[in-house]
């Protein structure tokens, strides 16, 4: 099995990385460092007096938290079965001597490694546009790649989620908005336990700081009542298991119609 | 002979629709084609014979195997799909190195295969443009390429003539007779009647999901036994000649073409008419031109047993 998914992970890393979609998401990725060097320039001329580690959370929650990693998770993530429905290749794939569910794992850790270099790409070098100044220690650093670990964790899940409901549903996009901007976001508010039905409230729970919230967007983090960090990593852990699982067995059985 | 590919009793529906209707047959190796119109439930057998479907009634297997969810026969088989579908970010050569890799050869050997396949379509020189720059005959080609890629011994190819040019076809049709020639077994689906008769001469007719008629054309032809065969004559004594041949009984019925100087005769017995045809060209002042069969091809093979 291991090395079937191998094979089907060499393949679509190598198909991804040829694809449009793939420059796509790159590009927007590169918003967030656009974005840092845009407020870099503004706090030099002196317009802007804020610290750049506070500039850089409110970007890891609002842009990388709620916006690229749903987005990124949503549109690879359902696309692993929609895509070779709409462009009619999925015989060029069920026709192969590999199991069905090494071409789910396969393809998910094919797109998983590309949003992962888009993400981390994104993260690391927009941190260091706001942060990098002779104050500026290697230590800082170890948050960084700690932010994005947290990141990368919520990605998976995401992408586990919307893999799952890309292999379960004809039409998943709709479905998946509803669920990454709107579920995701507003359940977020909900005090108990009712925002432990989100996946960003693990990420959120483990995200360093965030009980300060001193940014400009602090108010995001009012309602937290933040699971603790061992458990929030078991439980994403178990969302991406879960949902995986759940897409291999659904597109083992299922059979998949192209329109006509 | 072997079976390679048995059916027995397979069905489909999609929903309420009929797909295929309680199909039972055996493929040997060779060329077997699958004719009938668009709808006629050919592409629903194939999916069906390369695991792409399950059927709702029945089992298929291939080389004693069942095929659905068995990966195992897919190193034995290669599937042409009817669409016109491919990764267009790729050019030929990746495309096939690509789908190689899923059967775990390293990357020498894939592109070794994808070299001899590339080779075998003729499509080496273009082998590093991108499939989207490819011609409607070279995307047929290099999706023929990828099925015989990794030398299976079962090829089902879902009209894989169609939308080609007169050459493109004659060069298709030329790769089939050789992976034919070479022991494989081909199961081809067409809906246009000429290239399935320049394939070959094992026909199964499908129609409303069902198997109408099977065998060769000229087998098939004499399962009509409501339908007269028409034969066709052409000689300058062509009205003498009806004359003759109208006392007999078995003569159903005569027809002129005076601008061709022929008559076409109706009959259930060919056999005795060209036995008493025989002996009338013997006589003296009875000159033929031509002997021909008008309905002796599949269109009108398959226009009867539609209507029937």
């Amino acid at each position: 099995m291991r090395e079937e998914i191998l094979r089907v992970f060499s393949f679509y890393f190598f198909l991804g990385k040829k694809s449009g979609r793939a420059r796509t998401f790159f590009l927007l990725s590169s918003a967030a460092v656009l974005m840092a060097i845009i407020i870099r320039t503004y706090r030099l001329a002196g317009y802007w007096t804020e610290d750049g580690q506070v500039i850089f959370q409110n970007f890891l929650m609002v842009f990388f938290l709620q916006f690229l990693i749903v987005l990124l998770g949503l549109f690879y993530g359902s696309s692993l079965v929609g895509e070779e429905l709409d462009n009619r290749t999925l015989p060029y794939l069920t026709s192969r001597p590999v199991r069905r569910a090494a071409i789910i794992l396969g393809k998910y850790l094919a797109y998983l490694s590309l949003t992962t270099i888009m993400l981390v790409f994104a993260v690391i070098l927009s941190y260091l546009v706001l942060n990098l100044d002779p104050e500026f220690r290697p230590g800082d650093l170890l948050t960084v790649l700690r932010y994005s670990a947290i990141l990368w964790l919520g990605l998976a899940a995401y992408l586990a989620f919307f893999s799952f409901l890309g292999t379960w549903l004809k039409k998943p996009m709709l479905v998946g908005l509803a669920f990454g901007f709107g579920w995701e976001s507003v359940i977020q508010y909900f005090p108990g336990t009712t925002q432990k039905l989100s996946v960003a409230h693990y990420l959120k729970s483990l995200l360093p700081q965030y009980a300060s919230s001193s940014g400009k967007l602090g108010f995001l983090f009012i309602r937290l009542e933040p699971t603790r960090p061992v458990l929030a990593v078991i439980i994403l852990a178990g969302i991406i298991l879960v949902f995986l699982a759940l897409a291999c067995l659904i597109f083992s059985y299922r059979e998949y119609l192209f329109e006509d | 002979m072997t079976a390679v590919i048995e059916a027995r009793n397979l069905s489909r529906w999609y929903g309420n629709v009929l797909g295929i209707s309680e199909i039972t047959l055996d493929i040997e190796p060779g060329i077997t084609a699958l004719l009938g119109p668009n709808g006629a439930g050919k592409s629903t057998f194939m999916k069906i014979i390369t695991g792409q479907l399950k059927a709702n009634i029945g089992q298929v297997r291939i080389f004693g195997q069942p095929v659905w969810n068995n990966r195992h026969i897919f190193r034995r088989l290669g599937f042409c799909p009817e669409s016109d579908a491919f990764y267009e970010e790729l050019n030929g050569l990746e495309f096939l190195t690509g789908l190689l890799s899923l059967y775990g050869y390293d990357r020498k050997e894939c592109l070794i295969r994808a070299g001899r396949a590339l080779e075998l379509v003729e499509l080496q020189d273009v082998s590093h443009r991108p499939i989207r720059s490819y011609s409607r005959g070279m995307r047929q080609r290099i999706k023929i390429a990828q099925t015989v890629a990794h030398d299976p011994e079962v090829l089902i190819l879902d009209e894989p003539l169609s939308g080609l040019d007169p050459l493109g076809k004659r060069r298709i049709i030329r790769l089939i007779k050789e992976f034919r020639d070479a022991g494989k077994t081909v199961v081809v689906s067409s809906h246009v009647l000429p290239e399935v008769e320049a394939l070959t001469s094992e026909i199964i007719l499908i129609h409303n999901g069902k198997i109408l008629a099977r065998g060769d054309i000229h087998f098939i032809r004499e399962l009509l036994d409501s339908h007269p065969h028409m034969i066709r004559i052409r000689s300058p004594q062509y009205r003498e000649l009806a004359r003759l041949l109208a006392a007999e009984n078995y003569v159903l019925n005569i027809s002129f073409e005076p601008e061709a100087s022929a008559v076409v005769f109706e009959t259930h017995h060919r056999d005795r008419f060209f036995n008493r045809l025989n002996e009338l060209v013997l006589d003296p002042g009875l000159d033929l031109e031509e002997i021909t069969s008008p309905d002796d091809n599949l269109q009108a093979v398959f226009d009867y047993l539609v209507e029937r």
